[in-house]
């Protein structure tokens, strides 16, 4: 159960082996080209024209092309024919196996049918967020998600509230922290109430009596559920173009007090409500962008 | 009885592997580390036939660890056994760096030893 891409699901399901993955890899490396070299080949631009849109993408975040045109070197028009051409000879990963003899047509459409079943659970619904939040999509998804592997990965029984702004943390008994990094750049907080930490344990140990385990393991299971989560947020990020690395979880406890939204953060805050009537809450404190 | 390394820099995943390899015929844990340094350094003194090892450690992560086995030892066979297995980057970097296979956590231990046995 985890968020796949489809390369990886066929050699899970035995339908190509890691080198027929690699050799289709290659040919959509060599086929799939960057936006700068497309306007290259087409003559739109030159390469000290690209290197100049490449110099000044380094200070914000800005894609290719709305940069060029911003800078002049290409027409809104200019850049629409491009993207048409890029689009057009773009290959996704089934058709680079067909073509470099990984997999057949018919196996193709099969095991595609099946990845989007296997998938189905990973759907992003939608999750209301407060006015003015930049990047929204991400940020629900991860909501989204996290609740989906409490309740479906740890077989916990428990409700989303609505999101609120925060300036601080609750002091909890055990809070499990997560730093994103790339395309934007976000701390995740996971905190635990006695009870979600023991169900969060039992489904890391895969062990139904866990009395007698020590808080190093109990605390140690929530650390590797909220690793888990967040590489399931890293690869749904991927397939929605947003690139996030994720650091090692590391544990705040309670004598750490609450947990403060540092400067420049914006600090959003989820309420989850378990069946017992405790409840604990997730937390995204996301670093503002420069204005 | 293949010899295996365990390196993740989490207790309850390394426990929860070992119990799974250790209740299988052909496998044994001889070692643990919990980051990339520490699976470099056990791998010179034990030898294991296989390496599983997580991507996201502290210290040093898996993918540096991979590069550097491979560089010193190429026929090193190295599982990656990671909860960043479905970003496509990192699982085809992990097979191009040389390992022989990427487990995405939460697994379970038909798939672990399902791996291991396609390697050993």
């Amino acid at each position: 159960m985890a968020v796949k891409f489809f390369g990886q699901f066929l050699i899970e399901q035995g339908a190509i082996t890691s080198a027929a993955l690699l050799k289709a890899i290659d040919l959509q490396e060599q086929t799939n080209r960057k936006i700068g070299a497309v306007v290259y080949e087409m003559e739109l631009m030159t390469q000290v024209g690209i290197a100049k849109v490449h110099q000044a993408q380094r200070n914000e975040d800005t894609r290719f092309g709305d940069k060029a045109v911003e800078m002049g070197f290409l027409s809104e028009d200019q850049l629409q024919q491009a993207l048409t051409r890029q689009r057009n000879s773009h290959i996704y990963i089934g058709e680079a196996l067909i073509k470099t003899g990984g997999l057949d047509k018919e196996s193709l459409d099969t095991y595609l049918l099946q990845f989007k079943n296997d998938q189905q659970p990973y759907m992003v619904d939608k999750i209301a967020l407060p006015a003015g939040i930049t990047n929204q999509p991400i940020w629900e998804m991860m909501a989204d998600l996290t609740n989906k592997m409490l309740t479906r990965g740890a077989g916990m029984s428990c409700k989303p509230g609505d999101c609120e702004l925060i300036e601080e943390l609750p002091s909890r008994n055990m809070v499990a922290e997560i730093g994103f990094s790339g395309n934007v750049s976000a701390r995740y907080l996971l905190t635990t109430t006695p009870n979600s930490r023991k169900v969060i344990a039992r489904s890391i140990l895969q062990e139904e009596d866990i009395d007698s385990e020590p808080t190093e393991i109990l605390d140690d299971s929530v650390m590797e559920f909220v690793n888990i989560v967040c590489g399931n947020i890293a690869a749904k990020a991927a397939q929605l173009g947003v690139q996030i690395d994720i650091s090692p979880p590391i544990a705040h406890d309670q004598s750490d007090g609450a947990v403060l939204v540092p400067d420049n953060h914006t600090g959003l805050m989820f309420p989850i409500y378990l069946s017992d009537g405790e409840v604990f809450e997730l937390a995204i404190f996301i670093h503002n962008e420069p204005a | 009885m293949k010899k295996v390394i365990i390196v993740d820099d989490s207790i309850a995943v390394a426990r929860q592997l070992e119990t799974i390899i250790n209740n299988s015929d052909d496998f044994n844990v001889v070692a643990q580390g919990r980051n990339g340094a520490e699976a470099i350094k056990l791998y010179l003194q034990e030898k294991p036939d296989i390496i599983c090892m997580d991507m996201n450690m502290p210290v040093m992560d898996g993918l540096s660890a991979l590069r550097s086995l491979r560089q010193t030892s190429p026929d090193v066979n190295v599982v990656m056994v990671t909860s960043l297995g479905g970003v496509g980057d990192k699982y085809t970097e992990a097979l191009k760096l040389g390992a022989r296979d990427v487990i995405s956590k939460p697994f379970d231990a038909e798939t672990v030893i399902k791996t291991l046995q396609k390697i050993a």
